[in-house]
């Protein structure tokens, strides 16, 4: 009951947020330099048509009214038409949203699954071989730029080893993608007995999703191993030292009281990988919400944009929902909240 | 012979600076007491005087850069200073109990505090659960927490302070230890608190004959809670004897200081008992005696080490003039 109100809470919580969140974008975006009407006209156009453009978009009415007249329809789940394509943005995102979920997924995953026992460990012996080598390792991952990485993994992996398939998008073209379920090759492809199309999804993940957990690793290893060697230093462990409690129990002490700062790192870390994914799209063609926003960004397609800044605003507003429920979970006391 | 003897303790914290030189702060130089069955010895001494380094190095409880590197610390007939963890684990909460400073922050804070007095008992103890439970519940009345029952399923951030300390007095209590170091215990508590917590502390001394070392900055404390007193100075102890003794005729000159630097204090209870100028720098002490730079009565022969003179039976101290420093100054013949 108590686990049920809370939830509430949190999730009304939510709204205020997300009317916070689609002012800011509609702001951001007017503000932000990109001339549609330019970009439609084209060169020659003259005044007239230029007018003709602002009235047909509605750019001639007030910011006020544009602003409410863009919230409605957000609401009804119009995020209007790509000015440039004239699809839906909302199909397209939906569309595209499953596929960066893919890569984001398992390269956090990745991530995640390494970086967490890394650090751990480095904190339990600091300044070890072990704690060295993995300080090594994490620099090299936070120095290295996306973008290089990308290229330089297709570089080796590809064209110098031949270990890897071209990285041209999602699946081979020589396979012909499964029926859409999910929207995922590889779990389509699995769901459907379609093992070619599955193997072949698989096989184009590989690279990107490396790409992925290494840039997610690398500050995952630095803030484990500082929230763990933290909690080490803290009272309550040097409490637990003095009164003798073997080294195994005091690791498991260890644990849960760093579970919670580690998860909600985890949780802004996620956040702010989605803006470095887009290079990593970009690179693999992986044809991704983070492709589709890049490419709406340089061509100046305003609804595209903002439906894009808005998906990933709901996206950070998500994630930041689920690590509170998680947490919320994970924390015995349950009167805290 | 005593229950707990250190000799000759030194523990140095090594580290290197920038240009790779090792640098070493010598925290503890010299300490040497001993503590019997039953009596409680209270440690005072100024602010980085080396009271909790004392207690760390003597359960093994240094973390790096801190090493002892002389001496020893010989407990029941064992050498503390020559056990590995994993022996000394066997002793510390069991044997030799603690209780610190910040009793809230230092309980678990995932665990129901009960929860946490069964599970110390658990490790050192062993035995069933039930047992260990009876015994939690009775250890927390014996501390004077009232409702035991539902107080063991209280989480550590529901306590206040006093009722803290009293968990943790609860949780030294459950292996029957035969010493008890408490680190300013009442230190962050109310002053009534203060009182009812080291009330608690003599009563339980006396009834489970403990061997008690009890940490603090307050002069009044060890004059009505101690049998005996050991005065610390930069990583030394300076002087020792029965309270009454020490307070009476302090043979070393840092103590005369601090009795007559805190009268009032040694009523009210004040903390902090610093006087006559900063603490010594523990990179570069200077030659000889250490408290020297300091020292009102200094002369010429405290330029040498000084050797532990003792003026009545057992009561020592670290100078040349011991029981006579205000002459130290006069030519000796
Ligand atoms: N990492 C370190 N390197 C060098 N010296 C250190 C280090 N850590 C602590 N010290 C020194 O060790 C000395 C002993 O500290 P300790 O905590 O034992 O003092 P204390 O007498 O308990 O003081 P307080 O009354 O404030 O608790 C201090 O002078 C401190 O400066
Ligand atoms: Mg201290």
């Amino acid at each position: 009951m108590r686990t049920f109100r809370f939830l509430l809470r949190r999730a009304l919580m939510v709204i205020p947020l997300l009317v916070g969140v689609v002012f800011i974008t509609f702001m951001l975006v007017r503000v932000g330099g990109l001339d549609p009407v330019g970009q439609l006209a084209g060169p020659t156009a003259t005044e007239a048509e230029f007018a003709a453009i602002r009235e047909e978009l509605g750019l001639d009415q007030s910011l006020f009214r544009q602003f409410l007249i863009y919230a409605g329809n957000v609401l009804q789940g119009d995020f209007g038409e790509s000015w440039l394509s004239n699809r839906p943005v909302l199909d397209d995102i939906l569309g595209r949203a499953v596929i960066s979920l893919e890569l984001l997924f398992w390269g956090v995953g990745l991530g995640t699954l390494v970086g967490i026992p890394v650090g751990l460990r480095a904190a339990f012996r600091p300044n070890g071989r072990f704690d060295q080598v993995s300080r090594v390792l994490s620099l090299l991952g936070f120095s290295i730029p996306t973008y290089w990485l990308g290229l330089v993994t297709i570089f080796v992996f590809f064209y110098l080893l031949g270990w890897a398939p071209p990285a041209m998008g999602r699946i081979s073209l020589l396979v012909s993608p499964p029926p859409t379920i999910t929207g995922s090759y590889l779990i389509d492809g699995l769901l459907q007995a379609n093992w070619e199309a599955a193997r072949s999804a698989f096989a184009q993940m590989v690279l990107p999703v490396l790409c992925m957990a290494v840039i997610a690793a690398a500050p995952i290893i630095k803030q484990t191993r500082a929230i763990a060697l933290d909690v080490l230093s803290s009272d309550p462990i040097r409490y637990a030292r003095a009164t003798g409690l073997p080294e195994r129990v005091v690791r498991r002490m260890v644990l849960r009281n760093s579970g919670v700062p580690i998860l909600t790192y985890v949780g802004t870390e996620i956040t702010g990988l989605v803006g470095t994914m887009s290079l990593i799209e970009y690179v693999f063609a992986w044809g991704g919400l983070g492709q589709y926003g890049l490419n709406a960004i340089s061509r100046g397609d305003f609804t595209a944009v903002q439906g894009y800044v808005l998906a990933l605003a709901l996206f950070s507003v998500i994630v930041f929902l689920v690590i509170d429920i998680l947490v919320y979970l994970m924390e015995p006391r349950s009167d805290l909240t | 012979m005593s229950l707990l003897s250190v000799e000759g303790l030194r523990t140095h914290f090594i580290s290197r600076d920038i240009d790779n030189r090792v640098r070493v702060a010598h925290a503890l130089n010299d300490v040497s007491f001993s503590i019997d069955r039953g009596r409680i010895l209270g440690i005072v001494g100024e602010t980085g005087a080396g009271k909790s380094l004392t207690a760390q190095s003597v359960t093994g409880l240094l973390r790096p850069p801190a090493r002892v590197v002389g001496g020893k610390a010989v407990f029941d007939g064992r050498e503390l200073t020559a056990m590995s963890d994993d022996e000394l684990n066997t002793v510390r909460g069991a044997e030799i109990a603690m209780v610190v400073q910040n009793p809230r922050t230092s309980l678990d804070p995932l665990t129901r505090v009960g929860d946490q007095l069964v599970r110390t008992h658990q490790v050192h103890s062993g035995g069933p659960v039930a047992t260990s439970r009876q015994r939690a519940l009775e250890m927390m009345e014996a501390v004077g927490i009232p409702d035991p029952r539902s107080r063991a399923r209280a989480w550590p951030h529901e306590l206040s302070g006093g009722m803290a300390q009293r968990i943790l007095i609860a949780m030294a209590l459950m292996n029957a230890p035969k010493l008890l170091i408490a680190d300013e215990p009442t230190t962050g508590l109310d002053v009534t608190v203060q009182a009812q917590i080291l009330d608690l502390l003599r009563d339980l001394v006396a009834r489970l004959d403990m061997a008690t070392l009890l940490i603090t900055h307050d002069l009044g404390v060890v004059a009505h809670f101690c049998d005996e007193i050991a005065v610390m100075f930069a990583g030394a102890i300076v002087e020792r004897g029965p309270v009454r003794e020490v307070f009476r005729n302090p043979a070393h000159p840092y103590t005369a200081g601090l009795i007559a630097a805190t009268p009032e204090r040694l009523r009210s209870g004040e903390r902090s008992v610093q006087f006559g100028g900063p603490p010594p720098d523990l990179y570069n002490l200077p030659k000889g005696c250490h408290y020297r730079p300091r020292c009102p009565f200094a002369g010429a022969a405290c330029h040498a080490a000084p050797p532990e003179l003792e003026t009545t039976p057992g009561h020592r101290a670290l100078c040349h003039f011991a029981g006579a420093f205000d002459r130290a100054q006069e030519p000796a013949e």
